[in-house]
């Protein structure tokens, strides 16, 4: 039996991440209907600029990684204020493979500014570090966890306690008589969008330091996020938190097992079929005649 | 009425598979992976030693008819092998500034391709049988070896190219600058036992045929009666860290870790085990891919002198004479081609095709130039270890190479040139024991 500590303590923060776009994605998806697939390439974008700001143009690392956070929330909140109006009617799944768009034009820009060279940036929290035991602990590791624990029970108090929070929960039951109850709907879905966005700047400062600045790479983490946020129904944060860190700490443990290592890049894919599955057992089967 | 709700779950399985065909479609667009050696270094060297001649060296321009010659190169999101032929050209251009070919140009004629297989044997007959091509110089492509083998042993063309499918290294008619994936891998595995290595384990990408890769470093590994192990990796890597410690690991304390991945995903474990506190468990390195500016550059002092390199050219700011023609080329005839070890195969292709045409005495035929082609032997160059040579039967060209390392994130050369491993996995033996009979 490999020793499994080591992986758990990188599944833990890599679920942490997960955990955290999660919650970016359940907070959107409440309040305007839309799934952000461009969620992990917005984030991946601002890495990328963060990356330039620091060794080409000699920025403060600390300003670079402050603007990282500000791109996804200004990209994702142009992005909403401009295109959530025009499909705020549409059909969710349209909404949500509209942003397809978004992440093709961050994909192509990406591939065309920095092409396919290694890069990469390192968070000074990711340097300095402890041991537990045989295992060596980082600082970044440590705040991706915190990070996802703070920034669901903010989340959570904030859409329980705050007005804005309040507005977004009833724009999540009824867009309509929300509207005609005098919420300022635009203004309330751009909060969303913004808040979302400065997760996904956020998340991908983060995943640029666990996992490397990859913009395919982390594009494609948005599926993990996903998975999390559907089993949570694109409603519970707590399930969504839940269950991006048992992803994480899932594929990091079968990492060292041979028979499943090979596969452990699927588990995302696994946990959100079985919720599936899980979700439709309570629905009665329909037949189209 | 609209609610932001989801229909149950068919619904959000609906959701789930738009999300889930995202990575088929990128993958599709995008990153696939090769190993026929590094990419642009990020700071460009200038040419500062006395440089070697291009073609006659004369500085008059040629005339009269061209002389055409061929190439098929991979250019596709994420693969993108034009250096290549883009410095082939920028060589050609300045021996045509110089005399040509005894007075007549060359002309260079460059496909770019997509992998598709469809695509590139049409490219081939368009080439030879359209564009009557004479040879094809600086062939760079996932697919090309694969997918035309045995229609250039048909036509009678003896490649001058970079390889990186096996077949490029196992034809009669083509012959490489580069070693590809598994003499480069196995070049890296050397390198570890030298430096008392206790186990050997290569990991690559996994794709139909690539355990081959490792196939030299688990050979070594048993001749050396220590334990040797292949690990395919699904790419992109999304957890560098864990892959790390399971590489870690699987070799041991004091074992070996070669790493044969494109510089992005190469630097993802070496991240994460510089994270990880990994770097001094076992002894590191990697393939040529990672042989590339950017991993010089993005590598931090803690890998200082600690991850051997395989190079199969030599460092792109050596003084030697062709090495410095070549930068000289770049920036004279090559403006926006990055150096780095891909430059510099495009480079040593046309230099050693020039060297071949200015043999042809007569007409310049299919024939004549494929024959030039053939009959080079013992090409010395500054460039590579060993003299060059195209020979008969199945051979790597290129069969020595040296080790690099990183210091402060610039490369410096660790070990001098050595032979590549002979094993019975590969035919280096056989190809030996011909060269010292001849």
């Amino acid at each position: 039996m490999p020793d499994l500590k080591p992986f758990i303590v990188l599944g833990l923060a890599l679920g942490g991440v997960f955990a955290l776009s999660g919650v970016g994605l359940v907070v959107l998806f409440r309040a305007t209907g839309v799934v952000n697939l461009a969620y992990g390439a917005v984030g991946a974008f601002g890495a990328l600029i963060t990356w330039q700001l620091i060794n080409e143009g000699g920025w403060n690392q600390w300003l670079a990684f402050l603007v990282c956070v500000l791109f996804g929330g200004a990209v994702t909140l142009v992005y909403g204020y401009f295109f959530g109006p025009l499909l705020a009617q549409r059909d969710p799944l349209v909404k949500a493979t509209a942003t397809l768009g978004l992440l093709l034009i961050l994909l192509g820009l990406s591939s065309w500014i920095w092409g396919d060279d290694a890069r990469s940036i390192v968070l000074p929290t990711t340097s300095e570090g402890f041991q537990l035991g045989e295992v060596r602990v980082n600082y970044t590791q440590i705040l991706a966890l915190v990070l996802c624990l703070v920034v669901t029970a903010g989340t959570a108090v904030f859409l329980e306690v705050t007005k804005l929070g309040t507005a977004m929960r009833s724009l999540a039951n009824d867009r309509e008589i929300t509207a005609m109850l005098g919420v300022p709907v635009r203004r309330v879905e751009a909060a969303a969008w913004l808040g979302s966005g400065l997760l996904s700047g956020l998340t991908g400062l983060l995943l640029s330091n666990l996992v490397g600045l990859d913009m395919v790479g982390l594009t494609f983490l948005v599926i993990a996020a996903l998975a999390a946020a559907l089993i949570g129904q694109l409603k519970s944060l707590w399930v969504t938190l839940a269950a991006g860190l048992a992803i994480g700490l899932v594929q990091a443990c079968a990492t060292p097992f041979a028979s499943i290592g090979g596969y452990r890049s699927m588990t995302a894919f696994l946990f959100a079929i079985v919720a599936l599955l899980w979700f439709a057992r309570k629905q009665p089967a329909l037949v189209r005649v | 009425m609209r609610r932001n709700t989801w229909k149950g779950p068919r619904s959000l399985a609906a959701l789930l598979c738009v999300a889930f065909a995202l990575p088929a479609f990128l993958v599709a667009c995008g990153d696939d992976d090769s190993d026929s050696g590094g990419g642009g270094s990020a700071a460009a060297p200038k040419s500062t030693a006395p440089a070697s001649k291009c073609g006659l060296g004369n500085g008059k321009k040629a005339t009269g008819q061209p002389i055409k010659l061929g190439a098929i190169i991979t250019k596709q999101p994420g693969t993108d092998f034009t250096d290549i032929s883009d410095m082939a050209k920028a060589y050609f251009d300045c021996v045509n500034d110089n005399g040509g070919i005894n007075g007549r140009p060359v002309q260079y004629v460059v496909q770019t391709e997509q992998t598709n297989p469809q695509q590139v044997a049409s490219l081939a007959t368009k080439l030879i049988e359209n564009e009557k091509v004479l040879g094809l110089v600086g062939n760079t492509s996932l697919i090309d070896c694969a997918v035309n083998q045995k229609y250039y042993e048909k036509q009678g063309i003896n490649l001058i190219a970079n390889g990186i499918a096996r077949e490029c290294y196992f034809s009669e008619g083509i012959r490489d600058i580069n070693m590809g994936p598994y003499f480069s891998t196995l070049g890296a595995a050397q390198y570890l036992v030298r430096q008392g290595a206790k186990s050997l384990v290569a990991a690559t990408l996994k794709a139909p045929g690539t355990d081959f890769n490792n196939k030299g470093a688990v050979d070594l590994a048993k001749q050396e009666g220590i334990p040797g192990k292949s690990v395919t990796e699904v790419v992109p890597i999304n957890d560098g860290a864990a892959l790390a410690l399971k590489l870690v690991d699987a070799a041991g304390d004091g074992g070996g870790v070669i790493l044969d991945f494109i510089p992005p995903e190469a630097l993802k474990v070496l991240q994460g085990a510089e994270q990880q506190g990994l770097i001094d468990k076992v002894k590191w390195a990697c393939a040529t891919p990672c042989n590339d500016g950017s991993i010089a550059e993005a590598l931090g002092p803690a890998w200082n002198d600690k991850l051997g390199i395989n190079a199969e050219l030599n460092l792109v700011d050596s003084k030697g004479p062709d090495n410095q023609l070549y930068l000289q080329v770049a920036e004279k005839y090559g403006k926006g081609i990055a150096i780095g070890s891909f430059s510099q195969m495009g480079f040593t292709d046309a230099m050693l095709a020039t060297k071949a045409l200015m043999t042809v005495k007569g007409e310049f035929t299919k024939e004549s130039v494929n024959e030039a082609f053939k009959n080079l032997k013992d090409v010395k160059t500054d460039i590579l270890c060993n003299p060059w040579t195209f020979g008969d039967g199945v051979r790597l060209a290129n069969d020595a190479d040296r080790t690099i390392v990183p210091q402060d994130h610039e490369f410096v050369e660790k070990e001098k040139c050595f032979d590549i491993a002979a094993l019975p996995s590969n035919n280096l033996e056989e190809q030996r024991k011909a060269d010292a009979g001849q």
